[in-house]
């Protein structure tokens, strides 16, 4: 295996080093290896997807270069391959830094990670839409569908559902999302932020709903009194954000949204559970999402609890 | 509730992740034996939780139905919120403690 890889990287990359296979990630493999002097990172697809709505490897790549062109922190886009050794792949720098989310909230983490962290999903937000024409706009509709898929009962994802219904907030113009910005997607060092990865999520949205996912519990990894990620408060987020922006996302949009994100969580662990237990993606680590998920509709109900429903 | 993966299903779980990917790696023949007898075990375990009855989740079809048509009243969220109590004394006992 290894040494196919090798063989079929060098067809396209010229001399590289021995690759190695790192750890992580069913749905796509994560190679590392050096050519020519660069630490290069190669990822390529795996068994399944994890999701309906995630990107191929060729539009993440496109992503990964219009965000690049724009000065989005990114690892930089190297080279699209089509066929490596029989699957799709994309080449792309290898960055330096913590990405593992437990890691990060106990770092010493600058204080201006939350104030970078408004600056890179800003310039995100300005991508322009016509030049990935294959982004599709998402809706909360999608979740009803997705949950309706497993025909099990979750009475605390349906009242996270009728909630959002009911308080429907009036529309903002989509823009081009990254669709998963959160700690853990973030490489992080003791500058700050490093990198902003895991681009497959990415689609057309309200902005306020990728600025709030950072706020759902389960990505504050056991720090859930720093309601941003576990690393900081929101304020100065926001501050940061609006400043660079101009779309004057109120406190109320990121409550809603954040309900929003956990919902969309609390349906992503059954879905993760679903490729267990359809045979897909056998893994013991998927299959207890399905049980962990309860945590994550704890969280839904005392959201709403805050907002006042019994 | 019939919550997936259910006891056996996990218990399927575990018994792929043991016999596929840590039996194979295990050189020292005392670990590998143990390893058998606890694979030999887990079987036991799952042909009783086969012998159980699979729990009613009438209730709650019926109550997220309801909830799904638009008829959420007073207490609705604390019925739900019980539930989800019950299933994570289970499921993450730990999570209820941190609040």
């Amino acid at each position: 295996m290894i040494a196919d890889m090798r063989e079929a990287l060098q067809a396209v990359l010229g001399p590289v080093s021995e690759p190695v296979l790192l750890p992580g990630g069913a749905s796509k493999e994560a190679w590392a290896v050096d050519a020519d002097g660069r630490r290069l990172l190669v990822r390529r697809a795996g068994g399944g997807v994890i999701h309906r709505h995630t990107l191929s490897l060729k539009h993440e790549f496109e992503v990964l270069q219009a965000a690049h062109a724009e000065g989005v922190k990114v690892p930089e886009p190297v080279l699209y391959i089509e066929d490596l050794d029989g699957r799709e792949a994309f080449v792309m720098e290898r960055i330096e830094g913590e990405t593992i989310g437990r890691r990060i909230v106990r770092m010493q983490v600058p204080e201006r990670l939350p104030l970078q962290m408004a600056e890179e999903l800003a310039k995100i937000h300005a991508l322009p839409p016509e030049e990935l024409p294959f982004l599709e706009e998402a809706t909360i509709d999608r979740l009803v569908e997705e949950l309706d898929e497993f025909g099990e009962p979750h009475p605390a994802i349906e009242l996270g559902l009728w909630w959002l219904r009911e308080n429907r907030l009036p529309r903002r113009e989509p823009v081009v999302v990254h669709g998963d910005y959160r700690i853990g997607n973030l490489a992080v060092d003791e500058n700050g932020l490093v990198a902003v990865l895991d681009w497959e999520f990415a689609h057309l949205d309200d902005p306020a709903r990728d600025l709030s996912f950072a706020l759902v519990r389960a990505w504050r990894f056991g720090v859930p009194e720093l309601r941003l990620g576990g690393i900081a408060d929101v304020e100065t987020y926001l501050e940061r954000y609006n400043e660079l922006t101009g779309f004057g996302v109120r406190p109320e949009e990121l409550d809603y949204w954040e309900l929003a994100g956990n919902v969309a969580w609390a349906v992503g662990c059954l879905t993760q559970a679903q490729r267990h237990l359809s045979g897909r993606d056998r893994s013991v680590e998927l299959a207890i999402l399905g049980r962990l998920g309860a945590e994550v509709e704890h969280e839904i109900c005392h959201l709403l609890e805050a907002q006042g429903v019994t | 509730m019939t919550e997936r993966p259910t006891a056996d299903e996990l218990a399927e779980a575990i018994e792929e992740f043991l016999a596929g990917e840590v039996l194979p790696t295990l050189g020292d023949p005392r670990a590998r034996f143990r390893m058998l007898v606890a694979l030999n075990a887990l079987g036991i375990v799952r042909r009783e939780l086969a012998k159980l009855p699979p729990e009613d989740d009438a209730e709650q079809r019926e109550l997220a139905a309801r909830i799904r048509a638009g008829d959420v009243h007073a207490g609705t969220l604390a019925r739900v919120k019980a539930h989800v109590e019950t299933r994570l004394r289970i499921d993450s006992p730990g999570y209820l403690e941190r609040d």
